[in-house]
């Protein structure tokens, strides 16, 4: 993957710098390009771009790349770049805020797998209260199967099928797969949260198309 | 320190309700044993985990934030979260409602129970770690664990600050060390305690959760370990259920039983693995502490 951090974009950079740091409330002007954060960096090595290499593009503007790369996708979210940083960014942070960025802007991601997964699960925990298991692996594989199927790849879909049957007969053997449907009963005021996240959403996608560019919501 | 016995607000989570069932059971009993008494918060919901944050910025501080107030209304002082992932998500939504007071009035609308923001939240070593301190956990010990050399694996949830002042070292954490070394077993220092496991990625990303638990793997055997202990049930199943694929994929020969802290506690106070349902761990658990005739 070729990155070009060092073309600056001095009108996309501010506009960029002024969202990023007020969704991800991370003062990533502090960065000084120690590479702390990328040398414990988790997933660094799949990757082949790091926290600093991302803040990079945040400053000079680089969106595009910033919103459409591997770190975005597959950062796990274990915040060692945090606890390792001099300046106390939560680069985490900041790959978690470019990630709801790039969705709300529409751009593909990666690894379309781990954005249906996120889904699946914020989805079924909101429909019930708590999260069933089964129900959103349940929920998640058929995302992800069917995304194998509009592409003509059978073996791929059936290699999945497979796969995620000898995962559930193993943990079923083991007992730790449960049938039962857990609910909380006030699932009401969750559900009703998902409505204000969603509504908040849809806000900020509208401001963007209306030219008016980040305005908190 | 605590002098008089008070009740503990108690947020088992969903996976403590469904594949990691049994370590519900054991927090319950190795705190009863202690003489604290839980008390499980009345109709709790899912906290949203890391996959909220990473879906909507207000959904991921709103879920938790419903379980603050459930638990707080009771009266409740201090509330325990075993699991890593809903205690760091916990403590992220208490933090931003601490500092956006705007957010937590639009939360409080929709809530019965509203946040004040008095709870103290406690991660299951920390809880542990006092019953030690008060003298209660030495009392109860009956057998030592002589020969186990455990990698205390602490995974990346526990000690994640996110500028919250933690209990422990956050890169080099010893509360499972201090306990496991008072039970007597020989805690090995290792270079991946607080490494991450891939959580989620292991069923969306496979190919990268694979490689780290590769090398937490690695290192542990290469220390000379001889079991893997954790507090956190997503670490647990992880490096449980997907010992073989890792391994065989890593080229390690060497299959580690995978702990929970709660099980080795219960050992050496007395309580058989059996009673403790042991038996749904993937990776045998019986036969290493037979082996060392430790039941």
């Amino acid at each position: 993957m070729t990155i070009s951090s060092t073309i600056y974009n001095p009108q996309s950079a501010k506009t960029l710098i002024d969202e990023v740091i007020e969704r991800s409330s991370q003062n990533i002007y502090a960065c000084y390009q120690c590479r702390r954060c990328a040398s414990g960096c988790t997933v660094g090595e799949e990757t082949g771009i790091t926290p600093d290499v991302l803040i990079r593009l945040i400053i000079t503007g680089n969106r595009e790349e910033a919103l459409d790369n591997a770190l975005v996708w597959q950062c796990v979210s274990c915040y060692t770049c945090g606890t390792r940083c001099p300046n106390n960014i939560q680069s985490g942070r900041v790959t978690e805020t470019l990630k709801k960025m790039s969705r709300e802007e529409d751009v593909i991601p990666l690894n379309p797998n781990i954005a249906y997964f996120h889904d699946a699960f914020v989805q079924g925990c909101t429909r019930w209260g708590r999260v069933n298991e089964m129900e959103f692996m349940g929920y998640y594989e058929l995302k992800n199967i069917g995304k194998h199927l509009i592409n003509y790849q059978f073996k791929k879909a059936y290699d999945e099928i497979v796969l995620q049957i000898k995962l559930g007969a193993s943990m079923f053997k083991q007992k730790r797969l449960h049938l039962k449907l857990h609910t909380s009963r006030g699932r009401k005021e969750v559900k009703q949260f998902y409505k204000m996240a969603m509504k908040k959403k849809t806000a900020l996608k509208d401001d963007k198309k209306s030219g008016f560019g980040y305005r908190h919501v | 320190m605590r002098e008089v016995q008070m009740d503990v607000a108690y947020y088992p989570g969903c996976s403590l309700h469904q594949s990691s069932q049994f370590y519900d059971l054991q927090t319950r009993r190795i705190f009863s044993e202690l003489g604290v008494s839980l008390k499980e918060i009345e109709d709790w919901s899912c906290c949203g985990a890391t996959s909220a944050g990473k879906f909507n910025d207000f959904l991921a501080v709103a879920l938790p934030a419903r379980n603050l107030g459930i638990a707080e209304q009771a009266g409740f002082k201090e509330m325990l979260i075993p699991c890593s992932g809903c205690y760091s998500s916990h403590l992220m939504s208490q933090t931003r409602l601490r500092h956006n007071i705007p957010l937590l009035h639009e939360i409080n609308g929709e809530l019965a129970f509203k946040v004040t923001n008095t709870l103290k939240l406690v991660n299951i070593l920390e809880l542990f770690l006092e019953a030690k301190d008060n003298g209660r956990f030495e009392s109860k010990i009956v057998k030592k664990l002589t020969g186990l050399k455990p990698a205390c694996y602490y995974g990346c949830m526990t000690r994640f600050a996110y500028d919250v002042p933690v209990s422990d070292n956050v890169e080099n954490p010893q509360g499972m060390e201090t306990l496991l070394d008072m039970m007597g077993a020989e805690s090995r220092d290792w270079s991946y305690k607080t490494a991450c496991c891939g959580a989620s990625a292991a069923i969306n990303d496979p190919d990268t959760a694979f490689n780290l638990m590769g090398k937490i793997m690695k290192n542990a055997v290469k220390r000379g370990c001889n079991c893997i202990v954790t507090t956190c049930p997503m670490c647990q199943l992880n490096l449980d259920a997907y010992q073989e694929k890792f391994c065989n994929k890593a080229g390690i020969y060497e299959r580690l039983p995978v702990y929970f802290i709660t099980e080795l506690m219960g050992i050496a106070m007395g309580i058989s693995l059996q009673e403790m349902n042991a038996d749904r761990h993937f990776i045998d658990v019986f036969g290493l502490v037979k082996e060392l005739e430790l039941v």
